[in-house]
């Protein structure tokens, strides 16, 4: 084919496509309703893993006394083989904790290099002295929140089945005794067909 | 949300300071520990049907029973859901958190899916 003639079918070829893709369709959704477009860790599944993890914690006898414990959330250990982003649990938790009003939290060690530059900041020349936040006034957590995620899958033929299991340890960081911990099982089936 | 999934919703009135109706062996404005302010809640039918609402197809799942208990400043409900049918049901469900004046005590709580064996209670 000579190259006018190509380029011609090309084109034809681009229109004709354009105009038989389906046109786009965005909509707002319902951020609580229950997603199922894939097996893959989604946005229920962290909802129901904070929800559970909360409400456990809040009946957990360092909680009810009502003392506002000191918290600092350390890492969640993602041992499955998906990509999950366990800051954003632990975000949740923390978040749903603090509305509680039950809990404090301390600067955490992600947090701490913010927190020493806006200190350090408030020393420097420009701010005045009475007003600037001195050095070591932070408040230190008396417990720490840790845990794992992680994850079984099999698959067969036209099934796959993924098994999640959440868990959550708060620990005294003064003695090291494990005040707290609770799981969440999430079981997700997916069939082909 | 997937129209596959049959949603039950539990409507639960918190109605703190309303302790008028006086009912057997119930702290007043209480059935079944759960809180009902001033309505007439006088077995477990009538308070299955002023606190559970459902949406979505109509199917076999029934809420049966119900019973709250507090945990310090907790509220922690039990309910029973039935499911009649001879199939497995997937349905999802959640609380609504309400005050004494009918206005939303709590923001919206995610929907919790469930899957019910056929012919069990959950």
């Amino acid at each position: 084919m000579s190259t006018p003639r190509l380029a011609l079918a090309l084109a034809l070829a681009a229109a004709l496509a354009a105009g038989c893709a389906a046109p786009e369709k965005t909509r707002y959704g319902d951020a609580k309703g229950v997603e199922t477009l894939t097996n893959q860790f989604g946005s229920t599944d962290l909802q129901m893993i904070a929800e559970s993890m909360t409400r456990s914690m809040l009946q957990a006898p360092v909680i009810v006394s009502g003392n506002l414990p000191i918290v600092t959330v350390q890492e969640v250990r993602n041992k499955t083989s998906e990509y999950i982003d366990t800051r954003s649990i632990t975000d949740t938790i923390r978040a749903e904790l603090q509305k509680g009003g039950k809990v404090r939290f301390a600067v955490d060690a992600s947090a701490m290099t913010p927190q020493v530059d806006e200190i350090k900041r408030q020393q420097s020349e420009y701010y005045a002295k009475e007003q600037a936040v001195q050095k070591g006034q932070m408040v230190g957590a008396q417990y720490r929140m840790e845990g794992n995620i992680t994850s079984i899958v099999k698959q067969v033929k036209d099934t796959k089945d993924v098994y999640y299991k959440f868990n959550l340890q708060l620990w005294n960081i003064r003695n090291g005794l494990l005040e707290w911990s609770d799981e969440k099982e999430i079981r997700k089936t997916t069939t082909r067909g | 949300m997937n129209p596959r999934w049959t949603i039950a919703a539990l409507l639960v009135a918190g109605l703190a300071g309303c302790w008028a109706t006086k009912k057997g062996f119930e702290i007043p404005g209480q059935a079944f520990g759960c809180p009902v302010g001033d309505s007439r809640v006088s077995s477990m039918d009538d308070l299955v049907k002023q606190k559970v609402t459902s949406e979505g197809k109509r199917t076999t799942i029934q809420a049966t029973e119900m019973r709250c208990s507090r945990s310090g400043d907790l509220l922690k409900i039990d309910a029973n859901l039935n499911n009649d049918s001879s199939t497995v049901k997937r349905i999802a469900y959640k609380f609504r958190w309400i005050d004494a004046e009918g206005m939303r005590a709590w923001e919206e709580e995610n929907w919790k899916p469930v899957l019910m064996y056929e012919n069990s209670i959950s």
